[in-house]
């Protein structure tokens, strides 16, 4: 029994980390349709900036968290406006310069930083375990679970509750009716790719303690938050949350029998057979279109 | 007053009006005519701002308009009843009206502006939570015209508001596009198949084709002799 709970914490945490990365890109993705390859560096400054703060400002990385979303958020801001905006019309286009960018950060992150692998330290209050019905667990694990899911209850809060969230809705339904009733749908665009990418930056701070800061440190994530969004159904919030606990779940139960690289190679097959039988994922809208 | 002067607008790089000057009074009632595919949607889509790109002047009430982009142009008090009515499908009826008063000018007189609505079309009011997109064609173009109503607009464009759709609702939605010009004082251009409406509707017409203004005018200067040149298939 003990050993069944402490896998399903297990579970719930990797499933926190992958729905933490994976969030930004699920709204990216399934409103304004950018297959953005950057996201996993866009993870990377993230985790940079919490080192880079606390190394030459001091800043530890609670404190930081604030900064960093802002930064980060900005810095997609400015990609969305001068650059992306202008391939909407050539989506293939957007998959290589999204890559593009990723392939810069990393330089600009590797001749400025340095190739090292950098540490981030454990904010000190939560260094420690906590002991759930006889499970020890580390506390900052048990805060990225609740930092996912606030950010998660967020996100769905702007997208279905405020008037930005229904201009949004409406520009991913149809620009030109959006358009003329009164929504400027460029500035919608902007503003909710900066909010994906300041939640990947989040991410990235957040997650930085718990693994090695590299340069290259993106591309693990960026697949395994496309295998969360595809799996969960492109246009489903609600969709990457199950998708990214239910990988999380049998990630660690393979892990536990297996190890890690198996875990790894078994997950895809499953995704990969999933999307061969229902390409559309686990969770569609269905409404007569 | 909304003035046209030599106007064309493009489709990608096919042109879909060539020079088209036309004007219509303070709470007039144009009727857009033509054959399938000779350019008055593209002339609707032309005045809101949706056509990839256009040269000409369109002044709407003296200001000019034609550069402005689309939803800032709608802002001047452009209601738009699009072809295929453009109701969004994952929407509620009720989020599909909110999309209405996005365009609004003056947010002052909400309530009023609903109460008018729900008066013209009090069906709306029992499918306040049904997806738009699970609506039927009449309950949608009903649905299109109160959402446009709801922008508070000095001009209404109507593109084939009646194609479709079942008789006693058509007679419906006619008496309310006539209400509309009538008695809220609200210009109206509109783009109609239905010549007989049209003449008991509209103060004036103007015949498209190729792009071009064929022949244009008050409503009683449309004569038979118009229609077959025109409009006969």
């Amino acid at each position: 029994m003990q050993i069944v709970f402490e896998q399903v914490l297990t579970g719930l945490s990797i499933g926190s980390i992958l729905l933490l990365a994976a969030l930004g890109l699920s709204i990216i993705y399934g409103t304004i349709g950018v297959i953005n390859l950057a996201h996993g560096e866009f993870i990377m400054l993230g985790a940079y900036a919490a080192w880079a703060l606390k190394t030459y400002v001091g800043v530890s990385l609670l404190p930081g968290l604030v900064l960093i979303f802002l930064g980060v958020g900005l810095f997609g801001w400015l990609v969305e406006r001068i650059l992306l905006r202008r391939l909407y019309q050539q989506p293939l286009d957007t998959i290589l310069a999204t890559w593009g960018i990723g392939v810069v950060l990393q330089q600009v992150i590797r001749l400025t930083a340095g190739g090292d692998l950098r540490y981030v330290e454990l904010p000190p209050s939560m260094a420690g375990s906590v002991s759930i019905l006889g499970v020890e667990t580390s506390a900052y694990r048990i805060f990225i679970f609740v930092v996912a899911a606030l950010l998660f209850l967020i996100s769905w809060f702007i997208i279905y509750r405020t008037t930005f969230g229904l201009k949004l809705r409406a520009v991913v339904q149809d620009r030109g009716v959006a358009s003329s009733f009164g929504i400027n749908a460029d500035r919608v665009y902007s503003a909710t790719f900066a909010y994906g990418t300041g939640l990947a930056g989040l991410a990235g701070a957040i997650i930085s303690p718990l693994k090695s800061v590299s340069p290259e440190m993106g591309t693990g994530y960026v697949v395994d938050a496309f295998m969360v969004v595809v799996l969960g159904g492109v246009q489903s919030l609600f969709g990457t949350v199950i998708s990214a606990f239910s990988l999380g779940e049998v990630t660690g139960v393979i892990a536990f029998l297996q190890n890690d690289t198996i875990a790894k190679a078994i997950v895809l097959i499953l995704i990969i057979s999933v999307i061969r039988f229902r390409p559309q994922g686990l969770f569609v809208a269905k409404v007569r279109a | 007053m909304l003035e046209i002067d030599n106007l064309s607008a493009f489709y990608g790089n096919s042109r879909a009006l060539q020079n088209v000057t036309l004007e219509v009074a303070d709470a007039g009632f144009l009727s857009v005519l033509g054959r399938n595919g000779v350019g008055k949607t593209a002339l609707l889509r032309a005045i809101v701002g949706l056509m990839d790109r256009t040269e000409g002047s369109i002044r709407l009430d003296g200001e000019e308009i034609a550069a402005t982009p689309t939803h800032d142009r709608v802002r001047h008090g452009i209601g738009y009843v699009p072809q295929g009515r453009g109701i969004l499908p994952q929407f509620t009826v009720r989020e599909n009206l909110k999309l209405g008063t996005f365009a609004r000018r003056d947010p002052g007189h909400a309530g009023v502006l609903e109460d008018k609505v729900f008066d013209l079309f009090p069906v709306l009011k029992e499918l306040l939570n049904r997806r738009g997109g699970n609506l039927s064609g009449g309950q949608q173009q009903q649905l299109a015209i109160a959402r446009a109503m709801l922008t508070d607009p000095k001009i209404v464009l109507l593109d084939e508001p009646t194609e479709g759709i079942q008789p006693n609702i058509v007679e419906q939605i006619e008496d309310v596009i006539m209400r509309l010009n009538d008695e809220h004082g609200i210009t109206v251009i509109l783009v109609e198949q239905d010549v007989n409406f049209a003449r008991r509707a509209s103060r004036s017409f103007v015949i498209i084709e190729k792009g071009h203004v064929a022949a244009s005018g008050p409503i009683d200067t449309l004569t038979d002799d118009l229609v077959h040149r025109h409009m006969a298939v």
